[in-house]
């Protein structure tokens, strides 16, 4: 499965393919990734969307070999065309903050509460470049000014509760650049923030991708800001992908019911014509037995018997891949609106 | 950290005020003439008899005088003497309190040096042979009491003395009575006494300092900042000695400063299994001859360094945690 508007024929910087990640627990296997596909070209912005539970972190973590000993990972996972899944920890350790990093979605507890945001930042520069302490720290300064923290140079020697959410946040994205890296993966990056300081945070994010000249994954729970800034969008429900494309073709005609619903244009029956609603009524699956067919049907307007019989494959439909029985019938629909 | 040394500095003295206050009403309350009293009163003119002795111990005066007046004498290091044996209080502490400190150092110093280790260890193959192996230990001695440890421990060292046919372990004793050695010959031989009994307290302590450092581990490992690290591409050793060890530190020193009292507990136990003259032997000593001067100053001897424990505990984990020094 390729991305349907692959625009270069090059390696792509990172490759998941069939990824499957299984957690055995006590109550059973939670089946977190069901079979999921994607690429990230250099330079790409990707938002992955989904509900809380879709599996979204897992997939992304899996990347860098961050999961529980326990998670049972399948599939392949390739770097520039190296396995990730095959590597050795020492291996993983070189790709891990240098070729791909990592922000992650709370800054409150994300960084080392009895370290200097300065001191852990030039930690991330010296385990990947030999450098002295000194010239690590002048980085840590230059790093800081570069994601608009003011006084970098007396902040620098501050601590994390020193510094507010959004401060804190903005460290997080610092110490993600220091090394250059190819891939910049955020999971939620502003979810924990206050609503007033997201768009600078994504703003700096923005800034800070571009300056390392990464390629950058940004993972969300809405379709808002965040994923509409993205070239391509993956939309994800229950660990499989329920559609993927250009981000601007996926929010101008949604062809998965879900994504529909997501983009709060959901149509339901008993409404009047146009009405337009917000969220989606009801809650994802028990990822420790997802319903057979097609995990949305509990919840879908358009579910006909089929739905809960066969899972639906992912398919083109229109310039999208589309994971849905009636696909044809939610396209249509939405160019006729 | 200036300013929060300051406090605990400032917040340690109130305490010990109110330990002097403990100790002494503790002591004071009883009366110590409780028998005479009762002998005297059956007695014609008995009720004067009492009277003049309560003056010549000062009982006559209201408690709060007698609690200044006491507290001046402490002040300028005038404690007493024993009703005992007519030492001074000051004298019999001295002599009791270097034995004591010997083995606490040593018990406290080796116990959380290896909990640490075994703790750290244990949580790093949580499960795994070691872990198992040490939880069955630390559960084992967690549940066994100091005396019957010690007990324990001195007569599989006698065993051993038989066996070896030379004294390794002493049993009896803190160092050997009229020992005529050079430096080194005299540490030696209190080396040889300090084994069993400091062993009797560091099985003990390193059952629950393992365990807590095992616990405060695994919930770091779990924590954040630790994905963080390891997704800054931090090399696994240095994952766990740059940032987990120090967070996992922070609950063992506060719960070390906190089982200061227990460990005094258990060390009179253990002085008293092995026949040691420190402070436990003052304190059941002072206690059955109703010595009051000497319990009032061994209370207030162990309640200051109980204070001192606690005030480096604190200053321990403000160097170590940056929040706690701020807050
Ligand atoms: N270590 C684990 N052990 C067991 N189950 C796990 C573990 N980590 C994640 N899961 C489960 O895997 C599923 C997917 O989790 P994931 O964190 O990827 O969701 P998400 O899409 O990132 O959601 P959110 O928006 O809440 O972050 C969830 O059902 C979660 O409970
Ligand atoms: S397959 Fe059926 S249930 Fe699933 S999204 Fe499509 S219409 Fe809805
Ligand atoms: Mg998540």
């Amino acid at each position: 499965m390729t991305s349907p508007a692959n625009p270069k024929a090059e390696v792509p910087v990172l490759s998941v393919q069939d990824l499957e990640v299984v957690f055995p627990t006590p109550d059973g296997d939670v089946q977190a990734v069901r079979g999921v596909s994607w690429d990230i070209y250099e330079g790409e912005v990707l938002a992955i969307a989904g509900e809380s539970g879709s599996g979204k972190s897992v997939s992304v973590m899996a990347a860098l070999g961050l999961l529980p000993p326990s998670a049972q990972v399948s599939g392949s996972i390739s770097y520039r065309g190296q396995d990730v899944t095959a590597m050795a920890d020492k291996e993983l350790e070189k790709l891990r903050g240098s070729a791909i990093s990592m922000v992650f979605q709370d800054p409150m507890t994300s960084l080392n509460p009895v370290m200097t945001v300065g001191a852990q930042i030039a930690e991330g520069v010296r385990v990947h470049q030999r450098t002295k302490m000194a010239i690590a720290r002048s980085k840590a300064v230059e790093l800081l000014h570069l994601v608009g923290i003011p006084n970098a140079s007396q902040r620098v020697d501050s601590y994390p509760h020193e510094l507010s959410g959004g401060m804190r946040q903005r460290a997080m994205i610092a110490m993600a650049i220091a090394n250059d890296p190819d891939l910049l993966i955020a999971d939620e990056p502003t979810t924990a923030l206050d609503v007033t300081i997201q768009a600078q945070v994504l703003d700096v994010l923005e800034r800070a991708r571009e300056a390392a000249g990464s390629a950058l994954v940004v993972i969300t729970h809405d379709l808002g800001v965040v994923a509409r800034t993205a070239h391509r969008l993956l939309v994800m429900y229950a660990g499989r992908i329920a559609e993927t494309g250009m981000a601007d073709n996926v929010f101008e005609r949604p062809a998965h019911p879900y994504t529909a619903g997501l983009l709060g244009a959901i149509p339901r029956l008993d409404a009047p014509k146009g009405t337009r609603l917000m969220p989606i009524d009801g809650t994802p699956p028990s990822m420790l037995a997802p319903p057979p067919g097609c995990a949305f049907a509990p919840r879908c307007p358009r579910a006909t018997e089929i739905c809960s019989q066969e899972t639906p494959e992912l398919r083109p439909i229109g310039t999208q891949l589309t994971a849905c029985h009636h696909a044809e019938d939610q396209y249509g629909e939405a160019e006729d609106v | 950290m200036l300013g929060y040394a300051t406090r605990k500095l400032l917040i340690s003295v109130v305490v010990l005020f109110f330990a002097t206050l403990v100790a002494f009403l503790l002591v004071a309350t009883v009366d110590p003439i409780a028998e005479q009293r009762v002998f005297l009163l059956s007695q014609p003119g008995g009720a004067e008899q009492v009277q003049r002795l309560e003056a010549s111990l000062g009982l006559d005066k209201p408690l709060m005088e007698r609690y200044g007046s006491w507290l001046g004498d402490m002040f300028t290091g005038d404690m007493g003497t024993s009703t005992d044996n007519g030492r001074a209080v000051t004298t019999l502490l001295g002599e009791a309190i270097p034995v004591t400190l010997r083995l606490v150092i040593a018990a406290t110093v080796i116990s959380v040096i290896l909990g640490v280790a075994v703790g750290v260890v244990s949580a790093m193959r949580q499960y795994g042979k070691f872990d198992n192996i040490s939880t069955f230990f630390a559960f084992l001695f967690f549940a066994m009491p100091v005396f019957w440890l010690g007990a324990l421990l001195k007569d599989l060292g006698i065993r051993f003395n038989d066996w070896w046919g030379r004294r390794i372990f002493f049993t009896i004793g803190e160092q050997s009575p009229r020992l005529d050695a050079d430096f080194w010959g005299t540490w030696a031989d209190r080396a040889g006494h300090i084994i069993l009994p400091a062993l009797t307290l560091i099985a003990i302590q390193l059952a629950a300092t393992s365990r807590f450092q095992r616990s405060a581990m695994l919930d770091v490992l779990e924590s954040d900042y630790i994905r963080t690290a390891r997704a800054k591409g931090v090399p696994r050793r240095r994952v766990i000695t740059h940032h987990a060890l120090r967070n996992a530190l922070l609950p063992v020193v506060s719960y070390t400063g906190l089982t200061f009292g227990t460990l005094i507990g258990g060390t009179v136990v253990t002085e008293v299994v092995f026949n040691w003259k420190g402070m436990g032997r003052l304190f059941l000593e002072s206690l059955l001859n109703g010595d009051v001067a000497v319990t009032q100053g061994w209370l207030l001897a162990v309640g200051i360094s109980v204070i001192i424990v606690n005030l480096l505990t604190d200053l321990t984990y403000g160097f170590l945690d940056p929040r706690v020094r701020d807050g």
